[in-house]
């Protein structure tokens, strides 16, 4: 099985109508990797997470994910680059009125063909539920699989997103704030979670953080991001004067 | 500094707001002028003795309805409970009928006239064929869509039945086709709102993890309506029971041809029980799609 996928921004404009989302952005992550992006909301997170996976079109500059430039991609080989590419949104996404089972199916929507998709859908093959709950196991709530997804609470619907994320065998993992849709006490759990998932799968992880402290103990390396710039791109064996960096960011986060 | 500190200094509203309440002021004269010239009061509704005596006779039978026919009628006729349930039956059917056909004809309709379906990549280069798809033939069909459904229930069923009946006189085909299509408009116009009003991060989820538009449109968006496009099949099943009854005035034999019949020959007490069952079908359709839709919404 191929080993992460990597991703490359070169000199990435993005904007919105006269807002100006991030500038100026150069970016590597290799593969395997494991890193987080920190910084105030608004400094242009998500936008970066949304180039990374295909969702965001830059106005300038390139986005390569495993050497294919996205741009110069036809719709296909698009869907298929981006299948590649597991994203644990911040709102979880889920489609609340199916079964837990549905959801995690999902996930591999883009290896398959329209009717392939609906017979999946109304009878699934077992060696899909099968490896449907095997994936569940792993991220803690196996027994719910035939349940509705809107019962599940908000750390259970994360566990969804993520093992739908999973199911998608991707090459690499994008989570988008995963510590805002769950209570404090879960946060932790959750960020461990996609880490020790990732580096299981040897994927490539790149997850936006409010929360410094857990980026710091979790991910070898952190890239600060402000005002739609990257501030800073070290590893999290950090120096004093990166650590005020870092708190001037949690500064601005709480005015 | 001090003078400016001492006023106080309030924002201007938007002059919008005065635009409306001139709207606002101009319906309100359009209302009462409406008012005036249909001379609408009190006064319009004094009845002739005659009339009033009708009604007065008509519902005093409210409390009792018609257990027999209220006058002999031809050996070998089913009595008139009997009568009164296969009214009842026809109704169901007819209306059983046009629904079935106007659900498929509002979801197909409203699949067109949605927008969600079309809304393509952001990222990736796109082929011609893909652009012509995307900015003519979705926007034309979307358009045409509309129109169809605009059409379809503008015409009310009453009118679409006249319209068959002289097409294909007085057959039970008629009665289905005169209420499927403006039900089938109505339908097709409120599921497409739905399907588009509908929260789009499920289906950009799916979108992201590479599924194809139509996959995106079946797999994340539909099951998020699912529930609410079932919820309003039931409303419109109970409309179009009334329709089907409705359309028995014509001559089809649901309850509405009894109803005007016993109507015009001055059998209130027959009318009754034929209004009762009526009212007995919808309210057991209503506690039935009640209970669906509990159990839907779960």
């Amino acid at each position: 099985m191929a080993a992460g996928a990597s991703f490359v921004l070169d000199d990435v404009r993005v904007s919105y109508g006269s807002c100006v989302a991030l500038d100026g952005v150069d970016l590597t992550i290799e593969p395997g990797e494991a890193v987080a992006l920190v910084g105030p909301s608004g400094a242009g997170k998500t936008t970066l997470l949304g180039l990374l996976n295909g969702a965001v079109r830059p106005d300038r500059g390139s986005v390569v994910v495993d050497g294919r430039v996205l741009r110069d991609l036809s719709p296909a080989e698009l869907r298929r680059a981006r299948a590649d590419i597991g994203f644990v949104h911040q709102d979880l996404a889920l489609v609340p009125n199916v079964r837990v089972l549905q959801n995690v199916l999902h996930g591999q929507l883009g290896r398959m063909s329209f009717l392939r998709a609906l017979r999946a859908a109304a009878f699934p093959p077992r060696r899909a539920v099968a490896e449907v709950y095997e994936i569940l196991e792993r991220v803690g709530i196996a027994e719910k699989i035939y349940e509705p997804t809107r019962r599940l609470s908000g750390g259970q619907r994360q566990r969804v997103a993520i093992a739908r994320a999973l199911y998608q065998k991707p090459r690499a993992l994008l989570a988008d704030e995963p510590v805002s849709s769950v209570d404090p006490a879960r946060a932790r759990d959750a960020v461990a979670l996609l880490v020790e998932v990732s580096r299981e799968r040897k994927l490539t992880l790149c997850v936006s953080l409010h929360n410094l402290e857990l980026a710091r103990e979790f991910f070898p390396r952190l890239i600060g991001i402000r005002a739609g710039r990257i501030a800073f791109d070290r590893s999290s064996a950090l120096h004093d004067r990166d650590f005020h960096a870092l708190y001037d960011l949690a500064e601005e986060q709480v005015s | 500094m001090s003078e400016r500190a001492a006023t106080i200094w309030i924002p201007v509203p938007p002059t919008r707001v005065s635009v409306r309440s001139l709207v606002v002021g101009l319906l309100v004269a359009a209302a009462i002028l409406s008012a005036m010239y249909l001379h609408l009061g009190p006064g319009t509704l004094t009845p002739s003795l005659a009339g009033r005596r009708a009604a007065a006779e008509f519902f005093v039978r409210a409390l009792s309805p018609a257990a027999r026919y209220e006058s002999d009628v031809m050996p070998g006729t089913p009595p008139l409970l009997v009568t009164a349930l296969r009214a009842v039956g026809v109704t169901v059917v007819i209306a059983a009928s046009a629904m079935s056909l106007a659900v498929v004809i509002g979801l197909l309709l409203a699949f067109v006239a949605s927008n969600a379906w079309w809304i393509g990549e952001r990222a990736g280069a796109q082929s011609l064929w893909m652009r012509l798809l995307r900015r003519s033939v979705a926007p034309i069909a979307y358009g045409s869509a509309r129109v169809v459904m605009a059409l379809m229930r503008s015409t009310h069923e009453l009118l679409w039945a006249v319209l068959f009946l002289a097409a294909f006189g007085l057959s039970h085909t008629a009665a289905v086709l005169a209420i499927a299509i403006p039900f089938g408009g109505t339908l097709g116009k409120v599921f497409s709102e739905m399907i588009d009003e509908a929260p789009r991060d499920a289906a950009e989820a799916l979108r992201g993890a590479g599924a194809a538009p139509l996959q995106v449109f079946f797999f994340g968006l539909f099951p998020r309506v699912f529930p609410d496009i079932c919820a309003y099949t039931f409303y419109r099943f109970e409309c179009s029971l009334r329709a089907s009854a409705v359309l028995g005035f014509f001559g089809f034999p649901t309850l509405g041809y009894y109803i005007s019949a016993s109507f015009e020959n001055l059998h209130y007490g027959e009318v009754w029980t034929y209004l009762y069952t009526l009212i007995a079908l919808v309210i057991v359709v209503d506690i039935w799609s009640a209970g669906l839709r509990r159990r839907l919404v779960v």
